[in-house]
């Protein structure tokens, strides 16, 4: 991260005029810093997924092909992602607001809020799926009864997926300067035409990788949802509920056959994301 | 590089205390391995073991004897255990549970015979373990599916299996603006995937409908009616509980135990109990680590016990010795010699059922959630 922001100064590459008896040293501790971060997401991440896909396919190609898109599956998968993109694309727009408003705007509890806006990380999935529970379930107090609907399910996945498009975008507008904007408003743009051709455009990447994120989070949510869905097989059974019902059944490997099939998609919108905004970048 | 002193300290430090709580634990399993026993159950039989753990540890049995709980929903109890979870004594919801984990090696295949060999300590079990008519070893309570409603039954809601699923109306305003809406019950019941409970409320309403005399087929259709109407499928009996207690739905299907232990909670529900319903027997179980362990085999012991069965039938379950049922059949419902239409569940008429109405692609159930879906 730090090397993108500011690339340090090659001193590592090019042997200083004093001190070149440390420059091995130096390189040393360099791969060995590369190697220790290598080892360490393999070891968290690589080869526990590793696991996973060489335990979907124990029983061969056609059991795994059979439990990936049983029909319960498919019917998980199809909510699972209609509900993660509608809670997605609801963080984008909401998201940009709060860190637009969080940036340039100075109001009384600012400082309050930005704290805020991580506080469905710190919080345990479960916490807020109580919470949901108290306030749309059957006994709401505002006589708004969301549970076991798609949208009660969108809800809670907006909830827990809000700080991903904030925290994106939040950066780049702080270090965005005011004069392109200044200047096409002084020349007779509209507001909307200046947030359309000029901060827009410049938000895009950042937006994208939030939403991006957001998304493939939300695809996997599992604590908040299995509280507000009501579980129902082929109507509001997300994908993470009907992975853990395999799991906890005796299925582990039908289980880890659904649960690569969740990770590829993940994946694809992930990478789909990154080149995306990739090239809005270079565009600009 | 710089690398700022007091930032290893920051990082060091609370890496060092965090290992701390996990350090202190090694030692206190280790040395209470002797006279532990761990007992792995289903859901709902939670707060029943504490009573009966507390009760034991009082007998001259179990005193300084510790134990190690763990409840759940009960194929996912089983398969942990299948896995390697640690297990003395396995309390399921059904028997094909324990023969599951009689063929992952677990438990014995003559477990049923446990109680035989070890129930009298304290009391001669053979041929006289019965309260009447359905004699199976191996199982510890009996109980039965019935419907749980909101205190006063609001909703009218009857003793008929059938009735569940016919729609009732409403009516308001009077005269020319008078409405009459339609209304279907809204049906609370675990998910047969993971909870055994689930798989007892569905084959008793199954049974129901035969009992009242559907053919197989407009039983199926019948199951499919109330599967439509089920608005939740909690993960476990209990789970499924407390979701109604929230609030969700208007009847739960339940085990009649878990039902008394919310009315004597004082929770606002009542029980109706349907005019034929299923004979549900909750097996218990040695494993093989449980038969080496003499703590574990003195409390299944005492499970079979007067004392231990007492417990149980105080706490709602259908006691299984007949002595204890002679005294407690007074304080729960008499459904009658006929209301009870499929009786003898076992393990290999478990098998012929799970592979009729569970299987994931070919069952009944799974594939009229589909239809529905």
């Amino acid at each position: 991260m730090l090397d993108t922001v500011s690339p340090p100064p090659s001193s590592a590459t090019q042997p200083p005029r004093k001190g070149w008896l440390l420059w091995p040293f130096q390189t040393l501790a360099r791969r060995t810093s590369q190697g220790v971060a290598v080892t360490f997401y393999s070891l968290v991440v690589l080869i526990p997924l590793a696991a996973l896909f060489s335990s979907a396919f124990t029983h061969g190609w056609g059991f795994f092909w059979k439990a990936a898109t049983a029909k319960e599956a498919l019917a998980a998968y199809r909510l699972t992602i209609t509900c993660s993109l509608l809670a997605a694309l609801t963080n984008a727009v909401a998201g940009l607001g709060t860190a637009w408003v969080l940036v340039r705007d100075t109001f009384r509890g600012k400082a309050i809020l930005n704290a805020l806006i991580d506080l469905p990380f710190a919080l345990p999935t479960v916490v807020a799926g109580v919470t949901f529970y108290t306030l749309y379930g059957p006994k709401s107090p505002v006589h708004l009864t969301l549970t076991g609907t798609w949208t009660g399910i969108t809800v809670a996945i907006v909830f827990v997926t809000l700080p991903f498009t904030v925290r994106s975008v939040q950066p780049v507008i702080e270090t965005m300067t005011f004069n392109a904007e200044a200047a096409a408003a002084t020349l007779g743009a509209s507001p909307w035409r200046v947030f359309r051709t000029i901060t827009l455009p410049t938000l895009l990447p950042a937006i994208l990788t939030g939403t991006g994120l957001a998304f493939a989070r939300a695809m996997g949510e599992y604590g908040s949802v299995v509280f507000v869905s009501n579980n129902l097989p082929f109507r509001t059974e997300v994908a993470s509920s009907y992975i853990y019902s395999l799991a906890s059944a005796g299925d582990p490997v039908g289980a880890a056959a659904t649960a690569v099939t969740m990770l590829v998609m993940a994946l694809v919108v992930l990478i789909a994301v990154s080149v995306a905004s990739r090239r809005l970048v270079k565009g600009s | 590089m710089k690398f700022p002193r007091s930032l290893a300290i920051r990082i060091a430090l609370p890496l060092v205390l965090a290992t701390l709580p996990i350090a202190s634990l090694v030692p206190v399993s280790a040395q209470a391995s002797g006279s532990t026993v761990n007992v792995v159950g289903y859901s709902v039989v939670k707060t029943i073991f504490s009573k009966l753990e507390t009760a034991f540890q009082a007998t001259s049995a179990g005193s300084g004897v510790n134990f190690s709980n763990s409840f759940g929903a009960s194929d996912t109890q089983t398969n942990n255990v299948a896995n390697g979870q640690s297990a003395d004594l396995v309390n399921l919801s059904y028997t094909p549970n324990i023969g599951q984990l009689v063929t992952a090696g677990k438990v014995p295949s003559d477990w049923a015979s446990q109680e035989f060999s070890l129930g009298g300590v304290n009391v001669a079990l053979t041929g006289s373990r019965q309260q009447t008519t359905y004699p199976t070893p191996g199982i510890l309570t009996d109980s039965a599916v019935v419907f749980v409603v909101r205190a006063g039954n609001p909703l009218k809601i009857g003793t008929s299996w059938l009735n569940l699923v016919k729609p009732y109306t409403t009516t308001s305003g009077s005269g020319k603006t008078k409405v009459t809406t339609k209304h279907t019950y809204g049906i609370v019941t675990p998910n047969p995937t993971t909870s055994g409970s689930a798989r007892w409320n569905l084959i008793a309403a199954y049974a129901g409908a035969i009992g009242a005399g559907d053919s197989s087929s407009k039983a199926q259709s019948y199951l499919k009616s109330l599967l439509t109407d089920t608005v939740a499928q909690p993960v476990s009996g209990s789970a499924a509980l407390a979701a109604f207690l929230g609030g969700t739905g208007d009847v739960l299907l339940s085990y009649e135990d878990d039902a008394l232990a919310a009315v004597a909670a004082g929770d606002a529900v009542q029980i109706i109990y349907p005019s034929k319903t299923i004979l549900i027997e909750n097996p218990v179980a040695l494993t093989k680590t449980g038969l080496s362990n003499p703590a574990a085999k003195a409390f299944y012991s005492f499970l079979f016990s007067t004392a231990g069965q007492t417990i149980l039938a105080q706490n709602g379950f259908r006691p299984v010795l007949k002595s204890v049922w002679k005294t407690a059949a007074g304080s729960f419902h008499s459904f009658g010699a006929s209301a009870m239409p499929i009786t003898t569940f076992d393990p290999s008429g478990w098998t012929v059922l799970n592979g009729q109405f569970f299987d994931p692609s070919s069952g009944i159930v799974s594939q009229l959630e589909q239809s529905i879906g």
